[in-house]
C-alpha cells in the first residue's frame, strides 16, 4: 500500500473528495494506471513480479476506498437521519371529524340485522293524510282511539304522521304479497316535550304479508331482532293490547339488563299484531294474513347509550353531537 | 281507572293477591300502570260528634266545639267551617300522630295545648290532615253508620290500588264489573255480579215522570228512576272509602252512590232533584240555537246546535229549558241540595260519537264522557238504574218508587260467523275446542253451533251487549288467545318466496361519505316559524300547522337551511363546523335534501398553519361526491334572486349531471349577521344524488400530450364559459382541459384576469406527434382570439 494513497483517502471528509481521490489513483490518468501502463518498459523477467507488486497496491487502494466510502455514507445518512428528526409527540394534523347522528347508527343498526333476515327497506311521506294514517289504518273517524295519537294537523286538513304505520298502506298499494317490509322514519305526536317525550321522534316499522303468517312468526320477528340486539336467547314477552290496525294485537318487551342500574327489568318497546281484516280489505287483498310491528327508536338510543334527555337528539350541539361519533 | 283490591275481591271469588294481580291483569291486556298502597286511618282518631259549637271570642274563624266520642266530651278547638252541632267527624286524640301533607318528615303529633284560653283536647281531623283523600276545605264527615267512639283506623284500613292503563277498546273494564269478568274468565271462578239481585221496577204504573227523547239517534236508551223519602248527608264510611281509593273526593250519599256505580258497573248516570224537573219531564235533545246551559263546574256554556242536551220544560209548562249536557256534565242547579228528599235518577246510553265531539267542543274531561265515548253497555240501564237506585235509598234513608220511566232499549250486537279451528290457524297454537267454548261464555257471549251442513268447525257467537270491540272473527281469536296466554304464542320464522330488492332510501351510502369527509350530521325540527324562514330567507311556509306548539313552532320548514344555519349559531364557539342534514322539506311537494353547512377552520392550525373554509372546499366537496357517482357536477352562477339567502357574488346553482338539483355558495352576510355567524358556506341539493352505473372500460395506455394556455380575459367573463371555448375548439382527442393557474394584477388592467388552462390530448391508439398537438393547440388559440379574450406569455 501507497502510503500516500492512503493518507489521501483518510483526508476525504465526502464522497466527492473520496471520488477524486480514486481519479487520481485508479482513474484512466491515475498514478496506480500509470504504473501498471509502464510495466511494458521493463525487462520481461522483472514485469510479473511488478506486475503482481502494482496489483496487491491497487488492491489495497480499492479497498480502502470501499471502506472509507461505507464510512462516509453511514456518516452521510446520520447526519440526514438527524437532521430529518421531528417532535413525534407533537398534535397531528387533520382535517374535521365527522360522524352519524346517533339515531342514524341505531336506524343502520336495525336495518342491518332486518336486511339480514331479508326485509325489504322503503321509507314514506312524513306529511300524511288522514286517510294514511288513520282511515286505511281502521281508525273510525270520531274514535277515542285517534286522542291516543295526538296529531299535529296542517291547516288545509294534512297531518303530520303519528306512526310510520301509514307506509303499510301505500306499500300494499304498491306490492304483492308475500313480502317482507321495514319502514324507519320521523313520526310526530302533539304531546307536552320533556326528557322523554319530544314532538318529533323516529320510528321502525315491520310488515310482512304472506299466504300463512302467523303470530308465531311475529314472535319469532321479534325474537329474531331481540337477538341480534342483545345477545342470543334474549327473552321476549307479547301482551294482549290494541291498535285499530291489528288483531290480535299485543305490546312487545324484551327482558334486558338496565346498563345504569344493572337490573334485570322488561324493556317495552312497541306495538304489534296480525295485520287487520280491515285494512287488508282497504288494500284489496284477499287470502293472505300478515303481521306488523312498530317501535321508537330513540328509546333503543337512548336506554342502552346513557343519553338522559330525548330533546339532546334534535339540538344540535356538537358537545353532544362528537359523543356519538365511532362505533356503537 | 283505579282498582281498589279489597273491592275486586268482593266480585272475583278466590282472588289472588296483589302482585300476582299485577302479573295476571297485563297478561289479558289490562295494563298495570302502578301499584298504589293506601294507608289506612292513623291511629289514635276515634269517630266523634260535635254536641256544643261556640264561636271563639276573638277569632274570626276558630270554634270551640264539645264532641263526643261516645264515652266522654272534650273541648276542641276548631277552624273548619263546617265544624258545626251535630257533625260526626274524626277526632285526633292527644298523642295520635297524623300524616300531615303526607311527604315524609310531615308528620305531627296531636297535643292537648292551650289555644286563646281555652284549653283544646284532641283535633277534629280534615281527609287531608287523616291522609285519606285529598280535601282540606273542612272535616271529614261520617253518616251515623259508626257508633261514636270507634277506632278510625279499623274502619278505615289499607287499601292496596291497582293504576289500570286501559286501551280505548276496552270501554267494559272502565267498571270494575268487566275488570272482574276478564280475571273470572281466566281463573275459571265464579263472578259475583254486583247488580245481580236488582229488578227494575214496572215500567206500567204511574210515577209522574215523563222521558221525551226527540233524538233517539243520540239517546237510544233511558232509564228514569224515582227514589223518595231521602236524607241528604254524609256517606256511610264503606262508601267514602271506595270513593277516596279510586281518587274521587266524597260530596254527598246520592251523588257518592251515582260516582260509585259509574265505577262499579261502568255506568255513568245522574240524580235530578225531582223539583227540577217541570212537570216531571226530562226531554233529551239537540241545542237549540243560541241556547246556553250552567253546568256543575260553575261555568256557564254557549251551546252548539249538535251538543245532545238534558232538557227538561220550562216554568209555566211552555217550552223546554237546557239542564244538562248529555253524557258530559250535569246543570249547575238540577243537581241534589242539603233540602233534596226525592230524586229522579236518569241512567240512560248515549251515542259515543255524540258525546265525544261535544265533550271536545267543550274542552271539558268527565268521567261519564271518558265512558261514554267508549261505549256504555247500552243493555245496562234498567239493571243499574235499579241498583244504583236501591244503593241511594239505603244510604239515603230512602225509598225507591216501584214504578220506572223508560225510553227507547237495545238490540242485540250482531253475531259473529267463527271457527275454532282458526285460533290456531292465526296464533299457531293449538287451544282445545271446549276450553274455546268455555273463555268465550265467561266473557258473556252466546256460542251456538251453527248447523250440521257447515260442520263442527262452524259457530255463531253472540258478544255480549257491553263488549262493543266484538265484532269480526279475529276479535274472537283475540279473546280466546288472550284468556288462554300469550305466552303460548312460539317463535317461528315464515318461509316467504321474497327477494328484497337492494336499494338505499335512507341515503345510507351517502351519510357515511360525508361523515367520513369529516362532517357531522345532525336532525333539525321540521317544525319551524315564520319568522325563522325569513331570517334564513328561506320559502315562504307552504305547510301551516293548525294546532302547533307555539308560533315558532307553527309551519314545517321549506328548506333545511334555516335548522343547519341555527346549528351553526348553537355552536358559534367552536373553531370551524362542517355539519350536514338529510331531511325533508315541505314546499308544494315533500322534498328528501341534502343541506351542508361550513365555516371556520377545516384542516385545524394549531402549531402549524391550517386552512379555512372556502367556496372551493364546499364546491369540492360536492365534487367529490360527483366523481364517486360518474356524473359531472358544475356550478352555474346563480341569477339574482335564485339563492336570495347567499352572496350575490358567490353563489351558484348546482348542476348535477345536467341537471339543476340545489344552491351553494357563501352565506349572505346580512343573513350570517342575524344568525351571528363569520363567513359561513351552505349547500343544499335535493335527492337522490343521480349516479351513472359502474362500467368498466379500456386503460388507456397511450401517453398524453399537453399544453399549457394562459387566456386573459374580463373578471366577469366566468371560468366555465372560457373553458368551453377552448373545449369546443380543442378537437376530439381533448382527454381534459383545466385551470391550474388563476392570475390578477400588472401588468394586467384591473378588470382583466388571466387564467392558465393546462390541455391534455391523447390518441386511443399511438403517440400523437408534435405537430399534431400544434395543430390544435392552434386551433385553440384561434377561437379564444375570435371570442375577443386575449393571450397570454
Amino acid at each position: 500500500m501507497h502510503d500516500e494513497a492512503r493518507a489521501e483517502i483518510e483526508a476525504a471528509t465526502d464522497l466527492r473528495a473520496l471520488q477524486e481521490v480514486r481519479v487520481r489513483w485508479l482513474g484512466k490518468k491515475g498514478r496506480i494506471t500509470a504504473e501498471l501502463k509502464g510495466l511494458g518498459r521493463l525487462p520481461p523477467e522483472e514485469r510479473r513480479e511488478a506486475g503482481q507488486r502494482i496489483n496487491v497496491v491497487k488492491q489495497a487502494i480499492q479497498e480502502a476506498l470501499e471502506a472509507r466510502k461505507d464510512q462516509l455514507e453511514r456518516a452521510e445518512l446520520a447526519r440526514r437521519l438527524a437532521a430529518e428528526r421531528v417532535d413525534v409527540t407533537l398534535p397531528g394534523s387533520h382535517g374535521p371529524v365527522g360522524g352519524l347522528h346517533l339515531l342514524t347508527k341505531v336506524t343502520n343498526h336495525l336495518l342491518d340485522v332486518f336486511r339480514g333476515l331479508g326485509y325489504e327497506v322503503v321509507t314514506g311521506p312524513e306529511l300524511e293524510t288522514d286517510h294514511y294514517n288513520f282511515g286505511a289504518l281502521n281508525f273510525p273517524p270520531e274514535h277515542p282511539a285517534r286522542d291516543e295519537q295526538d296529531t299535529f294537523w296542517a291547516e288545509d286538513g294534512r297531518l303530520l304522521r303519528t306512526h310510520t304505520s301509514p307506509m303499510q298502506v301505500r306499500y300494499m298499494e304498491t306490492h304483492r304479497p308475500p313480502f317482507k317490509v321495514v319502514v324507519p322514519g320521523k313520526v310526530f305526536r302533539n304531546e307536552a316535550v320533556d326528557a322523554t317525550h319530544e314532538a318529533q321522534f323516529h320510528q321502525l316499522e315491520a310488515l310482512v304479508v304472506g299466504e300463512r303468517i302467523t303470530m308465531a312468526d311475529l314472535r319469532g320477528a321479534i325474537q329474531e331482532m331481540a337477538d341480534a340486539l342483545f345477545g342470543e336467547g334474549t327473552r321476549t314477552r307479547l301482551q294482549p293490547s290494541f291498535f285499530p290496525f291489528v288483531e290480535p294485537g299485543a305490546e312487545f318487551a324484551i327482558w334486558w339488563t338496565h346498563p345504569k342500574t344493572g337490573k334485570e327489568e322488561w324493556l317495552e318497546l312497541g306495538g304489534c299484531g296480525m295485520v287487520h281484516p280491515a285494512v287488508f280489505e282497504a288494500a284489496g287483498y284477499e287470502g293472505v294474513t300478515g303481521f306488523a310491528f312498530g317501535f321508537g327508536i330513540e328509546r333503543l338510543a337512548m336506554v342502552p347509550y346513557g343519553v338522559p334527555d330525548i330533546r339532546w337528539f334534535y339540538q344540535s350541539d356538537l358537545r353532544v353531537l362528537r359523543q356519538f361519533r365511532g362505533a356503537l | 281507572m283505579n282498582v281498589p283490591v279489597s273491592w275486586l275481591a268482593e266480585l272475583v271469588e278466590e282472588l289472588p293477591d296483589a302482585a300476582r294481580l299485577s302479573d295476571l291483569l297485563p297478561g289479558l291486556g289490562l295494563g298495570v300502570e302502578a301499584v298504589h298502597e293506601l294507608p289506612a286511618a292513623p291511629a289514635g282518631v276515634v269517630v266523634a260528634r260535635i254536641v256544643e259549637a261556640e264561636p271563639i271570642v276573638g277569632s274570626d274563624h276558630l270554634t270551640m266545639t264539645v264532641v263526643d266520642d261516645g264515652t266522654t266530651r272534650r273541648t276542641v278547638v276548631c277552624g273548619a267551617p263546617n265544624a258545626q252541632v251535630g257533625v260526626v267527624s274524626a277526632l285526633a286524640l292527644p298523642g295520635a300522630v297524623l300524616p300531615s301533607t303526607g311527604e315524609p318528615g310531615t308528620e305531627m303529633t296531636v297535643q292537648r295545648r292551650e289555644v286563646l284560653g281555652v284549653l283544646s283536647d284532641g283535633m277534629l281531623c280534615s281527609p287531608r290532615e287523616l291522609g285519606v283523600y285529598d280535601y282540606a276545605g273542612g272535616l271529614i264527615t261520617f253518616a251515623d253508620d259508626l257508633p261514636l267512639g270507634t277506632e278510625l283506623s279499623a274502619a278505615w284500613p289499607a287499601e292496596t290500588v291497582l293504576e289500570l292503563e286501559l286501551t280505548p277498546n276496552r270501554a267494559d273494564a272502565f267498571g270494575m264489573l268487566g275488570v272482574a269478568r276478564d280475571l273470572a274468565a281466566k281463573l275459571n271462578v265464579p263472578l259475583r255480579h254486583p247488580a245481580e239481585r236488582d229488578a227494575p221496577g214496572d215500567e206500567e204504573a204511574d210515577d209522574g215522570l215523563t222521558v221525551e227523547i226527540e233524538d233517539a239517534a243520540g239517546c237510544p236508551h233511558l232509564v228514569l228512576q224515582r227514589i223518595d223519602g231521602l236524607t241528604i248527608g254524609p256517606s256511610p264510611v264503606w262508601l267514602q272509602r271506595r270513593l277516596a281509593a279510586l281518587g274521587l273526593r266524597p260530596r254527598n250519599n246520592v251523588v257518592d252512590v251515582t260516582n260509585y256505580v259509574t265505577y262499579e258497573l261502568g255506568q255513568p248516570s245522574h240524580a235530578y232533584d225531582r223539583r227540577v224537573l217541570e212537570g216531571g219531564v226530562l226531554q233529551v235533545r239537540r241545542a237549540r240555537p243560541g241556547e246556553g246551559a250552567e253546568l256543575l263546574d260553575g261555568e256557564r256554556y254557549e251551546l252548539d246546535p249538535a251538543d245532545l242536551v238534558i232538557a227538561t220544560r220550562a216554568q209555566g209548562g211552555h217550552g223546554s229549558k237546557a239542564v244538562g249536557l248529555a253524557g258530559v256534565m250535569g246543570g249547575l242547579h238540577d243537581s241534589v241540595r242539603a233540602d233534596t228528599s226525592s230524586v229522579a235518577l236518569e241512567v240512560a246510553h248515549f251515542d259515543p260519537v255524540s258525546v265525544r265531539k261535544t265533550a271536545k267542543r267543550h274542552g271539558l274531561h268527565t268521567d261519564a264522557h271518558l265512558r261514554f265515548e267508549r261505549g256504555v253497555d247500552p243493555a245496562l240501564p234498567p239493571r243499574a238504574a235499579a241498583h244504583c237506585a236501591r244503593l241511594i235509598a239505603e244510604v239515603g234513608g230512602g225509598t225507591v218508587h216501584p214504578a220506572t220511566s223508560r225510553a227507547g232499549g237495545s238490540g242485540p250486537r250482531a253475531a259473529i260467523a267463527f271457527r275454532p279451528s282458526r285460533v290456531e290457524f292465526l296464533m299457531a297454537f293449538d287451544v282445545p275446542v271446549a276450553l274455546q267454548r268455555r273463555y268465550l261464555e265467561a266473557l258473556g257471549c252466546t256460542v251456538h253451533e251453527t248447523g250440521r251442513e257447515e260442520g263442527p268447525d262452524a259457530w255463531t257467537v253472540q258478544p255480549p251487549s257491553w263488549r262493543f270491540d266484538l265484532k269480526i272473527e279475529e276479535d274472537l281469536i283475540e279473546e280466546v288467545a288472550r284468556l288462554h296466554g300469550y305466552e303460548h304464542i312460539g317463535a317461528t320464522r315464515p318461509d316467504l318466496a321474497f327477494a328484497p330488492p337492494r336499494t338505499d332510501p335512507t341515503h345510507r351510502a351517502l351519510r357515511d361519505e360525508l361523515a367520513a369527509a369529516g362532517l357531522q350530521e345532525t336532525i333539525a325540527y321540521v317544525f319551524t316559524g315564520d319568522d325563522e324562514l325569513a331570517r334564513a330567507r328561506a320559502p315562504e311556509a307552504r305547510v301551516r300547522l293548525s294546532n302547533p306548539q307555539g308560533v315558532e313552532r307553527s309551519r314545517l320548514r321549506t328548506a333545511l337551511h334555516p335548522g343547519l344555519l341555527a346549528a351553526a349559531a348553537t355552536n358559534r364557539h367552536e373553531a370551524g363546523l362542517a355539519l350536514f342534514e338529510i331531511g325533508r322539506a315541505f314546499l308544494e311537494h315533500e322534498e328528501e335534501r341534502l343541506g351542508v353547512v361550513l365555516s371556520g377552520a377545516w384542516e385545524r392550525g394549531g402549531w402549524r398553519e391550517g386552512s379555512e373554509v372556502d367556496l372551493w372546499r364546499l364546491k369540492g366537496l360536492l365534487e367529490t361526491l360527483a366523481e364517486r357517482r360518474r356524473v359531472g357536477m358544475a356550478f352555474r352562477p346563480a341569477l339574482p334572486d335564485e339563492a336570495p339567502m347567499l352572496h350575490p357574488g358567490a353563489a351558484a346553482i348546482v348542476v348535477w349531471d345536467g341537471r339543476e338539483i340545489g344552491v351553494a355558495g357563501r352565506v349572505h352576510p346580512e343573513v350570517a349577521d342575524a344568525y351571528e355567524l363569520p363567513e359561513t358556506y351552505l349547500a343544499e341539493v335535493a335527492l337522490p344524488l343521480a349516479a351513472q352505473r359502474l362500467t368498466v372500460g379500456e386503460v388507456p395506455r397511450q401517453p398524453y400530450a399537453e399544453r399549457d394556455l394562459a387566456i386573459v380575459a374580463g373578471d366577469d367573463v366566468p371560468y366555465a364559459q372560457l373553458e368551453r371555448t377552448v373545449v369546443d375548439a380543442a378537437g376530439e382527442l381533448l382527454v381534459e382541459a383545466f385551470p391550474f393557474d388563476v392570475y390578477r394584477g400588472a401588468p394586467l388592467p384591473d378588470d382583466q384576469r388571466s387564467v392558465a388552462v393546462r390541455m391534455r390530448w391523447r390518441h386511443p391508439a399511438r403517440a400523437l406527434r408534435d405537430e399534431e398537438v400544434d395543430a390544435r393547440l392552434n386551433d385553440v388559440i384561434a377561437a379564444v382570439r375570435s371570442a375577443g379574450y386575449g393571450i397570454r406569455g
